[in-house]
């Protein structure tokens, strides 16, 4: 595998979106070619980036699942939804 | 075997006695949705611009999944929640304003000014890297910082933030794709990432 196709699959593999196979292919390369490495360590340091700002609120999360676990012990009075249900303000 | 009418206990309170919904209502909406809570607040998150308004649709979602539990088959939970949190926030924005249409692509694109922080010349250089990458975040168009934000920060697979779009795997990949080289980009324009001839 050359550079430019290892461009090409570079993300779908370090997203782990590759078949095995390609994904050894894509490995070996890296091991060998110092640019594609640097390149690779790059998109990490994207995804480490931005899978840092991902933190949830955690008092939300805590809400939410009382709020899911309050369904069991007192399910709503259904309506279906409101999937269906005409909009409040209609032909706004 | 405890049959749930068919999953709506649709006139008023079902159950007088307190005991809650059917046995098997209620195990399967904690088996399968109950665990998934804080994947749907993240996803929630990156879908709607305000956190009460995340927090509301995830709320949103549970109701309808709770309605709809007895008729799911047990496969793919998380894929299930997600087209429901898709159809919820598709009604969501109908309520609000109307004439925008089920495509979720034209809603983004509608909404493309928004967050429109840090143009590379606002890039100062010799920020932190992950500055520079929030900015570049922000920065993208909402259809590509979308994507970004369902796989990178809320851990979705290529198939399941292509299902919660309701567009092809492949559109998931070059949105993410793009918008990552895009990131990149800002990374070299501020100095933190190396040039790269090749790509």
């Amino acid at each position: 595998m050359n550079c430019l196709q290892v461009a090409r699959l570079l993300q779908s593999y370090l997203d782990g979106e590759t078949d095995e196979v390609t994904a050894r292919r894509v490995a070996a390369h890296l091991e060998d070619c110092r640019r594609c490495g640097l390149e690779a360590s790059v998109y990490e340091e994207i995804r480490g980036a931005l899978s840092r700002r991902g933190t949830p609120d955690a008092e939300a999360v805590a809400r939410l699942r009382i709020f899911g676990e309050a369904l069991l012990s007192d399910p709503p009075a259904a309506d279906d939804g409101g999937d269906r249900g005409a909009s409040p303000s209609a032909g706004a | 075997m405890l049959a749930t009418g068919r999953g709506f206990p649709s006139c008023g309170r079902r159950s007088d006695s307190g005991a809650g919904p059917g046995r098997r209502t209620g195990r399967a909406f904690a088996t399968h949705v109950l665990p998934e809570v804080e994947v749907l607040l993240r996803v929630a998150t990156t879908l709607t611009a305000q956190p009460a308004d995340a927090e509301d649709l995830v709320q949103e979602t549970l109701l309808r999944a709770y309605r709809s539990v007895d008729r799911f088959d047990g496969r793919h939970p998380r894929a299930w929640l997600l087209t429901i949190m898709r159809r919820a926030e598709i009604n969501r924005h109908r309520r609000r304003r109307p004439n925008l249409l089920d495509d979720p692509d034209a809603d983004l694109d509608r909404l493309s000014s928004t967050g429109s922080a840090g143009s590379a010349e606002e890039v100062v250089v010799g920020e932190a890297f992950d500055e520079v990458v929030d900015s570049a975040l922000s920065g993208l168009p909402d259809k590509h910082r979308q994507v970004v934000q369902l796989v990178d920060i809320d851990g979705l697979t290529y198939a399941e933030a292509a299902h919660l779009l309701d567009v092809p795997e492949g559109t998931v990949m070059s949105r993410l794709h793009r918008a990552r080289k895009r990131i990149r980009a800002r990374l070299v324009a501020a100095g933190l990432a190396p040039k790269r001839g090749v790509m």
